[in-house]
């Protein structure tokens, strides 16, 4: 039997509830999920069905309303302010939009400086440690770049610099939501080829949060797929893509418009929106919207229930 | 039937920098019932083209030249008085965030009505009748006439703003990024109401959009924007399977497909170039694998390169050559 080696981040049974004036949004419910050294983990998921507070619980961005959340191996779930100073500098956050995730006023290299100040890492190492990490991201020479203002660069080389930043401090956990929907088409390759090549060499564990199934199969070996609040889905990307289970995960497949003219455009298998079933109730959150509910999904939600190895869905009909 | 023709079209932005040559000489057709495909990467130009073409841009925007010619009538000359009453009735817009076509605090009946009867002189019987038949064609419920767009689902609302741009039985749509923030299921619902319309309307479009794949699915026509022009443009099979220009072979590589099995992706190295002071030969060539000394001298024209297929490459004799080339990742390595 081989030992798994503990996960650089594990969620387990989170659980997110925001309370707006009259209602209660569960934007996360029983969530489990665990990343080693050295893995990408997709979340993909429609708009609103809680990918990103997920990221945020498991960044510790926001407080959990239960669960526990282990940075390698550690409950982190109750720490706060300065005690959770060395966890953040070991999980860092490559944001959405480039374009406003450096100040305006600031030098390439006194945003890159900071960080490092507030990891309190020795001044006398800053210089190669940022010389270092441009070389990663290749914006080379580095000196050529590193006295300029965001507003000189394009959003490809700011997305560099935001990636840049997030790798100095030495992190074990990078987490991207939608690193380059900003971004033109022709240079997003760029950035997602940096992060590919960042994780293999620095063995860094990976979570990348997306709306696209098809970014999220370049960077990804494993895939979770959140609808209303819940995992239904998670495996292998390569078994996901090739033989989904999960109705939703069906659809959201054949949705997905691709670059070639052969293509098929048969109806897809899916009713309404996700608002129109915000209020699910009991049962299966997805029922609503499923081609092929049945009774049962009314009266019982479905477990995530484990149907090859590594792979777990939550449909009555599937394993059942 | 050619139903817009655009011809060496120019728009210059006056900005504190100094002029910026937005739009350089932009060639485009549209056929009457056929969508096309407007695509490029951000300030190309291609949404400076479509706000041209409706006779709505900026203050800071003038057209310095060259012709729209759409229903057989040259748009540039006609003063703002001719203008107005082409809106709606002949061709009509879809903006990218429907919350800037419809008014939130106003019921959508309100909204539509007041297109329909005070700018398409429908009393309000016949209006009501109309409107209800509008969003019956987007799959919107008739009841949501009622509803205000607050309430409304981001894939309603954009629903909701191609119902009221159908509203007088324009000729032409153009819709700028109609389904860029939708989510994936609802992008392809709202696709399939587009290409439905087209069908039962006999509705031409042009689609403004940085993706495609969208092109792919939605588009007959696909017109490629660089830096201000139309670098190629044809049917979207001849242009996605045998592209001419090197920047469309690059687009092809340069995003992911959900259905093919992860050949690496090459990004375009570099950017496009300003447009206050554009390069004087092609503007591609800064980022161009295969650009050769003359390339920098002149700018290619836009020529027939294959049956009703355009490119502007003086390499275009090469292509096939050079297509077997852009699909090898070191080919576009700096």
């Amino acid at each position: 039997m081989t030992i798994e080696p503990i996960p650089v981040i594990a969620g387990e049974a989170l659980a997110k509830t925001f309370r707006l004036r009259q209602r209660t949004v569960h934007a996360v419910q029983g969530v489990g999920l665990a990343v080693r050294a050295g893995e990408a983990l997709g979340i993909v998921g429609e708009s609103g069905c809680g990918k990103t507070t997920t990221a945020r619980l498991l960044l510790r961005l926001e407080q959990p309303s239960a669960g526990r959340i282990r940075f390698l191996g550690e409950d982190i779930t109750d720490r706060h302010g300065p005690a959770l100073l060395p966890f953040r500098a070991r999980a860092q956050l490559v944001f959405q939009n480039p374009f406003d995730a450096l100040n305006p006023r600031f030098t390439i290299r006194r945003s890159l400086a900071e960080p490092l100040r507030n990891f309190g890492i020795p001044r006398a190492e800053h210089a190669e440690r940022i010389e270092a990490v441009m070389r990663r991201v290749r914006l080379l020479p580095a000196a050529a770049w590193l006295e300029r203002r965001p507003h000189e660069l394009s959003g490809g080389q700011l997305q560099r610099v935001v990636l840049a930043r997030a790798l100095l401090p030495g992190p074990k956990l990078i987490v991207a939501d939608e690193p380059v929907s900003m971004l033109d088409v022709s240079v997003r390759a760029g950035i997602l080829n940096l992060l590919r090549t960042a994780r293999d060499e620095l063995g860094l564990a990976a979570i990348y949060i997306s709306h696209d199934l098809a970014l999220i199969r370049y960077v990804c070996e494993r895939t979770a797929v959140m609808y209303l609040g819940r995992i239904v889905e998670e495996g292998p990307t390569a078994a996901l893509i090739a033989a989904p289970l999960h109705p939703y995960t069906r659809a959201l497949i054949a949705a997905v418009p691709v670059p070639r003219v052969a293509q098929d455009r048969a109806a897809l298998p899916i009713l309404g929106s996700l608002s129109a079933t915000q209020a699910a109730g009991q049962g299966c959150a997805f029922r609503a919207r499923c081609p092929v509910a049945m009774p049962r999904c009314a009266a019982e939600a479905p477990a995530l229930r484990q149907v090859a190895p590594g792979h777990r869905v939550a449909c009555h009909l599937v394993g059942a | 039937m050619t139903l817009l023709s655009v011809r060496d079209l120019h728009v210059h932005y006056v900005t504190a920098q100094g002029m910026v040559r937005a739009v350089d000489g932009a060639d485009l057709e549209v056929p009457a019932g056929s969508i096309v495909g407007l695509v490029g990467e951000s300030g190309c130009g291609k949404s400076t083209l479509g706000r041209a073409l409706m006779g709505v841009l900026p203050a800071t925007a003038r057209i310095a030249g060259g012709s729209i010619r759409f229903e057989g009538r040259d748009l540039v000359p006609l003063p703002e008085r001719e203008r107005r009453p082409l809106r709606w009735r002949r061709m009509a817009f879809v903006p990218q965030t429907a919350m800037n076509a419809l008014d939130p605090v106003q019921r959508l009946r309100t909204q539509m009505l007041e297109v329909l009867c005070e700018r398409g002189g429908l009393s309000r019987p016949a209006a009501l009748d109309r409107a209800e038949t509008l969003l019956r064609l987007v799959g919107l419920d008739p009841h949501t006439l009622a509803d205000y767009p607050h309430q409304f689902s981001g894939g309603m609302r954009q629903r909701a703003s191609i119902a009221l741009a159908l509203a007088l039985e324009p000729a032409l749509v153009i819709a700028d990024e109609p389904v860029t923030a939708l989510d994936v299921i609802v992008q392809r619902q709202v696709l399939d109401v587009l290409r439905d319309l087209q069908h039962r309307l006999n509705l031409a479009m042009i689609l403004v959009t940085h993706d495609m794949a969208v092109v792919a699915y939605a588009c007959d026509r696909v017109a490629v924007m660089y830096a201000g022009q139309v670098v190629e443009s044809g049917p979207v099979a001849a242009v996605l399977e045998a592209p001419f220009h090197p920047y469309t072979m690059g687009l092809t590589h340069a995003f992911p497909d959900l259905r093919d099995d992860a050949a690496a992706l090459v990004p375009i190295e570099g950017a496009p170039p300003s447009l206050l002071a554009p390069p004087p030969g092609c503007r591609f060539a800064e980022r161009c694998p295969f650009a050769e000394p003359n390339c920098r001298a002149a700018p290619p024209p836009l020529a027939t390169v294959a049956t009703d297929h355009l490119a502007a490459c003086w390499r275009s004799a090469a292509a096939a050559d050079l297509r077997v080339r852009a699909m090898r990742p070191e080919t576009w390595a700096k």
